[in-house]
């Protein structure tokens, strides 16, 4: 092959000789353009030029890849190596799941107390209601397991392992409509363009496995209600080699992995060595790290080839684990789907999955509503806890669950005896987590009576995401990335670590 | 005398630094030179040798007086200073004299026959070495050149390991760290900025020259306090800018050492009333695992890694991550199927190559990976392990046996191995244990359930 040449070279044979010729003008063009474009491109892009393409050295490289952090990371013992963060979109109605509220069937009806909503801004869909009737929850409550959490009916399976789980009841958020709040909680902002969570995990701590990517997402099929967009596992300015990546819903989760037909695949070694080193020759010629990232993503691409089908291949499951998953499970693309393909990844110490279920959206028909969604992820979720303990990986994987914002206790439209709807409610909301870390059959945090205002333990958004980063080892205000001239984090300027629900 | 010193001189005698590399390149050329015209006699090489001669001595005079007005700063140790200063001077003058001697100004009947120009311009290359050394040792602290040295690294004073937190000297484990990482660089002995020095307590209580650094129990009136927490661009800020601040954490223990501690230097935690923000900082600076201190096996104290070591372990197959960055203690992959029954004698060998870092490991993941009794004998000798994955593995209870020893395990993963019940009562020897994993072995309900009622015994988890 022709790759003995070690810059870009015309193909005209009469050109190329005088191409190899250096002489003086050459010389002169070369180094003083050379200095001015070093110095045009560090003005122009400076972080770009100097920065790290990934702060765990050359993978090639496999000594220093992982026992020398280049980040100075961790900083403290990791309780967590990996997390599924199963995001429920939409904002799931926790005064129909968790937040149990009993005074509220006395309260049917009523309006709601001013001093309650004490003037707060609702949106435009339920702002111009003449009254904001109080709709105590249709579903029944149950207190469960040793630590005596209350669940609704709408979740039989998961009420079977809230002993392992930690409700966080205080949740609050700064945003109040779907985008901007899922932005919010997945990368610190509510506007676009900042890395998610996962990228900056992958950014600080690197791979454990690399045959598959560090971050993958899975969106649950046949999805209806608020659009996800790619960049909520996207890396804004970070390296793009750590962007989340996508497996599509269904029989192929990575599409063009297979050869294609008549084509043996024996020389794409050969093909991707030489492409390799083209694109090593434009990275000298243009110091862009994005090359670099290219490079990455296909020799990724090239080992994902083997690894993908061997890990999405669940014909190898017996059949007892279908049955604690559900029958959706064998139904590729559903939720329990994913989250047994999440169990498969983690196994294979992929660092950060993340799930993303539709749907949680209930302005009307509220209670049908959460029981189809509960009724579509509760098996998964519960199945997803239950098989990562007993193969011991709860002892250092985080279990993740929770959605952008809550539900108003009000009604929006009309409130009947059976039906009811709720609008968006950013000031409390429930989520819970399991697992490394986390303490077991705990519930931190609560709301008043009217499940509308926190009343003790509040947790933001940022601290919760500050809390996430410490479980893997990261101080949130010490993993920075110089962009525009300024160094950003996960949490920008906020969020504290929340200790109490620390083992 | 710091006040009497005018503002330009000091603007001056910064340019010391600088200058001062110039006699330096100059004086070490001639000698190159000379040795070189040894071998080649031309006379155009005389020309150059006294021409540099010159600019060495001219550049070393420049140098010394510009080296005087630095020193006027008072920032720096007097007696390395003396030495520095003299001998800068000697090099200076017989570098003037080794130039007069060498252009033929200066002759001098006595040294006839005694190759005068080597013999000056070898003093004078010793010279100009001696010098920058006091020189660099004034600027960079007298540990500087050889604190990575390969050869006598002298350890510091090693604190002992304390297992409870109010153990701990206040001073000692926690103000002293802190100043030492972040003050002492430019506060020592030899180089004293503001005429402040860290380096001891006597210097600590001196202060410097703007008076004292803290006052006991008055963190408002305690100069150091007020410099750290001023805004970062404001000029008095400490450290000053390119270097690294405080954090949060480190200004409350210092806080809490001046106001609550009383600036005391020998006061324990355990004799002060410690709130729990101090606790939970004390006890992640020691390395006391769980931040309130409450449960956890502390951190083992262990030394780094030698690279090559780490290497050879990579390179065997593991995988080596770093728990806490430059803490020497590790987490160790062999990834699932790299050993299996056709190639199960390797196991044996790439075990032992863990052996010379056997107390780094503190996870240790060998799961699926065909293990079998005789290679926990090995691992047994793997005394700081706290996370432990053995699932998937023909191991039996006789194995077990070989590992009940290490108290610090607190999980241990069983699950689809060859274990019975008889290895519960093992189980309960191992006093760090919290949680065993043992779904898919032949252990049943009854037998965990029965187990339930003794004391102090782990968590079993078995399948769902």
């Amino acid at each position: 092959m022709c790759d003995h040449h070690n810059k870009l070279r015309s193909n005209n044979r009469d050109l190329q000789s005088i191409e190899r010729q250096l002489d003086r003008r050459e010389f002169f063009k070369k180094t003083s353009l050379g200095i001015g474009a070093i110095a045009l491109s560090s003005l122009l892009n400076t972080e770009k030029v100097w920065s790290a393409v990934n702060p765990v050295a050359n993978p090639s490289n496999s000594i220093g890849s992982f026992t020398r952090n280049k980040l100075g990371l961790p900083h403290h013992l990791p309780k967590a190596k990996r997390i599924v963060y199963l995001f429920q979109s939409g904002g799931p109605s926790q005064l129909d799941l968790f937040d149990y509220k009993p005074k509220l069937k006395d309260m049917f009806g009523q309006d709601l107390p001013d001093s309650i909503r004490a003037g707060q801004r609702l949106t435009g869909m339920s702002a111009d209601q003449t009254a904001f009737p109080i709709a105590a929850s249709t579903l029944n409550f149950k207190q469960y397991g040793e630590s005596r959490a209350w669940v609704s009916d709408a979740m039989p399976y998961l009420s079977e392992v809230v002993d392992d789980l930690c409700f966080i009841k205080g949740m609050h958020t700064d945003a109040i409509n779907h985008d901007p709040a899922i932005t919010f909680f997945q990368t610190g902002s509510q506007q676009p363009g900042r890395p998610s969570i996962g990228s900056w995990i992958s950014y600080g701590l690197g791979s454990d496995n690399n045959n598959l990517p560090t971050f993958i997402s899975l969106v649950s099929k046949n999805g209806s209600g608020q659009p996800l967009y790619s960049r909520l596992w996207g890396n804004g300015f970070l390296p793009t080699e750590h962007q989340g990546v996508q497996f599509r819903s269904g029989k192929d989760p990575v599409l063009y992995l297979g050869d294609p037909e008549n084509y043996d695949g024996d020389d794409r070694r050969q093909m991707l060595d030489y492409l390799k080193k083209l694109n090593g020759i434009a990275y000298d010629a243009y110091g862009d790290p994005e090359i670099n990232a290219r490079i990455a993503q296909y020799e990724m691409a090239y080992r994902m080839q083997t690894s993908v089908p061997e890990v999405t291949d669940t014909s190898d499951e017996p059949d007892y684990i279908f049955d604690l998953y559900g029958p959706d499970s064998r139904n590729p693309g559903t939720y329990a789907a994913n989250c047994l393909m999440a169990r498969k990844l983690l196994e294979k110490d992929v660092k950060f999955v993340q799930l993303y279920h539709q749907g949680w959206d209930q302005h009307g028909n509220c209670p049908g509503g959460v029981k189809y969604q509960s009724k579509n992820t509760d098996q998964g979720t519960a199945a997803l806890i239950k098989d990562l303990k007993q193969r011991g990986m709860l002892e250092d994987t985080l279990v993740v669950w929770g959605g952008e914002f809550g539900r108003t206790v009000y009604s929006q439209g009309q409130l009947t005896n059976t039906n009811y709807g709720r609008d968006h409610h950013p000031k409390a909301f429930t989520m819970f987590m399991a697992g490394a870390g986390v303490k077991p059959g705990f519930t931190y945090g609560e709301t008043d009576d009217f499940g509308y205002n926190i009343i003790k333990d509040p947790v933001h958004t940022h601290d919760f995401q500050a809390t996430l980063l410490h479980l893997f080892g990261i101080d949130h205000e010490r993993l920075t990335y110089k962009h525009q001239g300024r160094r950003f984090r996960l949490t920008d300027v906020h969020g504290d670590v929340v200790k109490d629900i620390l083992t | 005398m710091d006040s009497s010193v005018p503002d330009f001189v000091l603007f001056l005698g910064r340019f010391h630094p600088l200058v001062v590399h110039l006699p330096i390149g100059f004086l070490f050329f001639a000698f190159v030179l000379e040795l070189y015209g040894r071998w080649n006699k031309n006379p155009q090489l005389y020309m150059a040798i006294d021409l540099a001669l010159l600019g060495g001595g001219i550049s070393a005079l420049v140098a010394s007086v510009l080296g005087y007005m630095l020193s006027l700063s008072g920032d720096y140790d007097e007696s390395t200073l003396d030495t520095h200063f003299w001998f800068g001077l000697a090099t200076t003058l017989i570098t003037f004299f080794a130039w007069g001697i060498r252009s033929g100004k200066l002759r001098i009947a006595q040294l006839n026959g005694l190759k005068p120009n080597m013999v000056a311009l070898t003093l004078v290359v010793v010279l100009v070495s001696v010098t920058g050394h006091y020189g660099g040792n004034l600027t960079h602290g007298s540990d500087y050149l050889i604190k990575y040295a390969p050869f006598g690294r002298s350890e510091k004073v090693v604190l002992p390991p304390i297992a409870q937190l109010e153990e701990a000297a206040v001073y000692d484990y926690l103000v002293n760290p802190i100043l030492e990482s972040k003050c002492t660089s430019c506060h020592n002995s030899s180089k004293k900025k503001g005429g402040l020095s860290f380096q001891d307590t006597i210097a600590i209580k001196k202060g410097g020259k703007n008076g004292e650094a803290f006052i006991a129990g008055n963190v408002a009136k305690s100069e150091m306090i007020r410099r750290i927490m001023l805004d970062p661009h404001d000029e008095d800020f400490m450290p000053p800018e390119g270097k690294t601040p405080l954090t949060g954490e480190e200004k409350s223990i210092l806080t809490f050492w001046i106001d609550n501690a009383n600036a005391d230097f020998r006061v324990k935690l355990a004799d002060l009333e410690t709130p729990e923000e101090i606790t939970s900082i004390a006890s992640t600076m020691l390395g006391l695992e769980d931040v309130t201190g409450k449960s956890g096996i502390p951190l083992p104290k262990v030394g780094l890694v030698k690279e090559e070591v780490i290497g050879n372990i990579v390179s065997a197959g593991f995988k080596v991550r770093e728990l806490i960055f430059e803490s020497g203690l590790y987490e160790v992959v062999l990834p699932p199927n790299f050993i299996n029954s056709s190639n199960s004698d390797d196991l044996d060998g790439k075990l032992e190559m863990l052996l010379p870092m056997k107390d780094n490991i503190i996870w240790l993941s060998l799961k699926d990976n065909d293990v079998q009794d005789r290679h926990l004998k090995t691992i047994g000798q793997f005394v700081n392990l706290q996370k432990v994955e053995l699932e998937k593995n023909p191991i039996t209870d006789k194995g077990i046996a070989e590992i009940i020893g290490i108290q610090s395990i607190t999980g241990l993963n069983l699950y689809q191995t060859k274990i019975t019940a008889s290895s519960l009562d093992n189980f309960l020897k191992m006093k760090g244990l919290k949680r065993v994993y043992v779904w898919g072995t032949a252990i049943t309900e009854d037998e965990v359930a029965r187990f339930a009622e003794k004391q102090n015994r782990p968590d079993i988890i078995m399948g769902m």
